[in-house]
């Protein structure tokens, strides 16, 4: 292990020792303390990115509908949504029925899409197609990290003791997380996220982890550094557990219970400027309709709530949503009433900062590439307009290239 | 100095190992073999195996043993009960109770291999008998011929459910399985392009499955002709998979996943080091037990760009924790905990397998590896040897606390014992009654980031 590391890594703890002990020592009254110490270390006001990932290639088609584009009813003979049952943007554009809660972000002005977005030479494979959303590089370039994870590296100087960002699920890290210096940990559930021991044991674990090493090979000091950051953020995590309120007023579903613990985190203005879940199950190649229209609803009523929590909290202007998919499905459904691998799909966005509303054009049906969508819009487009106007950080190093923001957002 | 493989020469690579004086055979390469060709062997197997060649090691890894050898018995036994039972979640414990006793751990290692290459969950699927068939093919040509591997699994029940290719007809082709089975089962993506999957997957139509058995339905099948990664005639599934095996990227494709489950993690190594493995498996015919025996014996496998180069998997940590030290275990435990800790078997996260290394790492899966082999050390069908730690430890004259120490991290660590942390566990190992703190010492020494190595 290089020196410069292990420097890193005492930093990071003493940071995190003094951001539990302000908590342990306050009881209640610690947040507001919490968020002083937490906006003091950040750039961005405090200011929070959730992404929602929709694994497997959401059907953009049937999510923002052309409900009166016959071209859209020609196309998907069986997966058509009927005009009477789309919940109406405008006169050409509509949501899925089971987007109930997302129409309600958007009447309130706290919803966004961009129609068609996506990237040239589209990659069909989802784990290829979905690395390079997280990594923004083909696969010749070498993919050492992903763009969340360069921002959070690039932040670094300002601080974020040792939970830069958090990744909430049980699945693996979404490469997107991926930084050169720091470790962002995966949490599948806050109750187990902790040794199941004593004190005594910690302290031991503890000891023997962060026990200097004369050499450490890459693989030797990857495993000590995010030994030594489990073990930080676990203590941390188990104090904000035992002080936050509880949360109601959401769906039982993986996705709200996930979102729901997004909100008390931020509640608790912990330094962490992204969270990060997931929702599987998108990859819809047979009998697609039950499926699909289930999912929605699961995305749509956890975010609902997720707004309405932090709301309640008083938290909801820090926040940011980006949900995305890796592509969207052929326009053209299967003989097993289902779709296959597409190309551009929509990227929503929500929250009060969000210019509400739909940034783009429809995609013209008529104008396919090999019987997909294609993008009007870079997926690094998207996030140049996160990274420089929300979370106030030059993209262009980031992004490996400059990128035209959207105007989602709203000026301040 | 960071690694690179661009230094390291391809011949001299796969040049077979001979014992020497700076590289001795002994028990530390003896252990390295046993644990990245099988799942790690106690202290007898270890010290055997150092006095035996590592060519007869390796000869040994590779025998089959006879049909009514009384392990295999005993595992029929377990499958009938378990497949009886009809739920697919009782087929993990079965397989790790495979993986923990096996006289044949380099055949079950490489299953497990071909599981993750030919990933399949009972998430999907939800039929233990389709499971249970996948996982016998598997095994059945798991050191053996890739051909025949692929083409089973193009008309195994489950893969094509798993793929929604359970129906394909010649009106709608589904590129699913057209996709999957050039992605990820034979070239890598990047060697074929979307007009390949699109005649590869009219290749499979009429291909499906009814009653849980492959059937093939001439009535849907597409008989036109195809081009196929440039080649043109009226391919059936069979020639589409054959097609697609002749390109050279295909024993490339395999000859790097196998250098990276058996012989290191990162980089993914260039294709000029690949090429003797894959000239191997080409003229082979694509059976891949040559390729494996000529990866087990040399020199590269035997040096310091391979030891303690792969992350531990979920399974190799618990199975490897146990047998290092003849152990046993309730398996039910065994299958809980890796799936905890990302490894469900029968229930990969997708298609695409594990992708294994730094990802099996981070903060939840490293607390919750500590806190499995908590659980297991408790649990009290967890056996050391005939009993206990201390037992075992006296039997080879290894119970005095300095030297149980040293005894365990050679039986367990791929790297040497850092001096102050040993120095800490000798502290540890002294304290008060034996048996638990021989425990509380095997806990910490799981916990260190060296065990998390192989």
């Amino acid at each position: 292990m290089s020196g410069r590391c292990r420097m890193t890594t005492r930093r990071e703890f003493l940071q995190s020792a003094l951001a539990s002990s302000a908590v342990v020592s306050m009881g209640g009254a610690a947040p507001s303390l919490f968020g002083k110490l937490a906006s003091a270390e950040t750039r961005g006001d405090g200011r929070v990115l959730v992404v929602v990932q929709l694994t497997g290639g959401n059907d953009g088609l049937n999510t923002l509908i052309p409900f009166r584009d016959p071209e859209y009813r020609k196309a998907r003979p069986k997966l058509a949504i009927p005009s009477d049952r789309v919940l109406k943007i405008d006169e050409a554009l509509g949501f899925h029925p089971s987007l109930g809660g997302v129409a309600g972000l958007l009447e309130e002005g706290r919803f966004a899409v961009v129609p068609a977005v996506g990237y040239d030479g589209p990659n069909r494979s989802h784990f290829e197609s979905m690395d390079i959303w997280h990594t923004c590089m083909r696969k010749t370039a070498p993919r050492r990290d992903g763009w969340i994870g360069r921002y959070l590296d690039s932040a670094k100087a300002s601080g974020s003791g040792d939970l830069p960002a958090i990744h909430l699920g049980p699945e693996q890290q979404p490469l997107a997380l991926a930084a050169q210096t720091l470790r962002v940990p995966s949490i599948a559930s806050i109750d187990r996220f902790r040794l199941q021991d004593g004190d005594d044991t910690y302290d031991r674990v503890k000891q023997l982890v962060e026990s200097p090493r004369e050499s450490a090979t890459g693989l030797l000091d990857f495993v000590q550094s995010s030994a030594t950051s489990a073990l930080n953020a676990s203590r941390k995590l188990e104090e904000i557990a035992r002080n936050a309120p509880g949360a109601a007023g959401y769906p039982s579903t993986g996705l709200a219970e996930k979102l729901a613990t997004v909100a008390k985190l931020i509640g608790a203005e912990l330094p962490t400027r992204v969270y990060y879940v997931m929702l599987d199950g998108f990859d819809t190649h047979s009998q697609q309709a039950a499926a699909h229209a289930g999912l929605l609803d699961q995305w749509s009523g956890a975010i609902g709530a997720f707004f309405r929590h932090l709301s309640d909290l008083g938290h909801a202007d820090r926040v940011l949503l980006l949900s995305f998919s890796e592509f969207g499905r052929r326009v053209f459904e299967n003989a097993s009433e289902g779709t296959d691998h597409g190309a551009a799909a929509p990227v929503w966005l929500a929250g009060p900062a969000v210019s509400a509303g739909v940034h783009g054009e429809p995609p013209d049906l008529t104008k396919l590439v090999e019987g997909d969508i294609p993008h009007s819009v870079d997926f690094r487009q998207v996030y140049a307009t996160i990274l420089e106007r929300w979370l106030n950080t030059p993209s262009q190093e980031l992004l490996g290239g400059t990128f035209e923001p959207i105007d989602f957002l709203r000026r301040a | 100095m960071a690694f690179d493989w661009q230094t390291i020469d391809p011949e001299w690579s796969w040049s077979e190992y001979a014992p020497r004086g700076e590289a001795p055979w002994n028990a530390e390469r003896a252990s390295h073999l046993l644990r990245r060709a099988g799942f790690a062997a106690g202290p007898d197997t270890v010290r055997r195996a150092a006095e035996l060649s590592p060519k007869e090691v390796i000869d040994g890894l590779f025998a089959d043993p006879p049909d009514d050898e009384p392990f295999e018995r005993e595992s029929r036994d377990l499958s009938g009960a378990v497949l009886a039972t009809g739920d697919a979640k009782n087929l993990a414990p079965w397989w790790f109770h495979r993986m923990l006793h096996s006289p044949q751990p380099l055949r079950e290692k490489a299953t497990l291999f071909w599981h993750g290459h030919f990933a399949t969950s009972a998430d999907k699927v939800n039929d233990g008998q389709l499971m249970f068939e996948q996982n016998a093919l598997l095994r059945e040509h798991a050191l053996g011929d890739f051909t025949a591997m692929v083409q089973g699994i193009s008309r195994d029940p489950a893969m094509l459910i798993y793929l929604d290719s359970a129906t394909n007809r010649k009106s709608h082709p589904n590129e699913n399985y057209a996709r999957e089975v050039m992605e990820l089962f034979c070239l890598g993506e990047g060697n074929y392009t979307e007009q390949d999957v699109r005649q590869v997957a009219r290749c499979f139509t009429g291909w499906e499955v009814r009653r849980k058995k492959f059937r093939f339905n001439a009535y849907q099948f597409d008989s036109g002709e195809k081009t196929i990664l440039g080649e043109t005639a009226a391919f059936t599934g069979e020639d589409a998979v054959r097609r697609i095996l002749e390109e050279p990227a295909s024993p490339r494709f395999i000859a790097r996943k196998l250098v990276r489950f058996f012989v290191r993690d990162e980089p993914d190594a260039p294709d000029t080091l690949l090429e003797p493995l894959a000239e191997q498996l080409r003229n082979d015919n694509m059976r891949v037990g040559g390729a494996l025996r000529r990866i087990f014996a040399s020199r590269l496998f035997f040096s310091a760009h391979a030891a303690a180069q792969k992350v531990r998997s979920p399974v190799e940590l618990l199975v490897g924790l146990l047998r290092a030290l003849d152990g046993s275990a309730n398996v039910r435990v065994l299958a809980d905990a890796s799936d905890q800790l990302g490894q469900a078997v029968f229930r990969p996260p997708s298609v695409k397998g594990w992708d294994g290394g730094r990802a099996w790492i981070n903060s939840a899966t490293l607390l919750g590896r500590a806190n499995s082999v908590r659980r297991l050390l408790n649990d009290e069908n967890t056996r050391f040897g005939r009993g206990g730690l201390v037992e075992l430890a006296r039997r080879f004259d290894q119970s005095e606390p300095s030297r149980f120490v040293r005894w365990l991290a050679t039986l367990l660590l791929a790297v040497p014992l850092p001096s102050d942390v040993e120095r800490q566990l000798v502290r540890l190992a002294e304290r008060g009654e034996q048996e638990t703190n021989f425990r509380e010492v095997l806990y910490s020494m799981a916990t260190l980031p060296e065990f998390q190595l192989a």
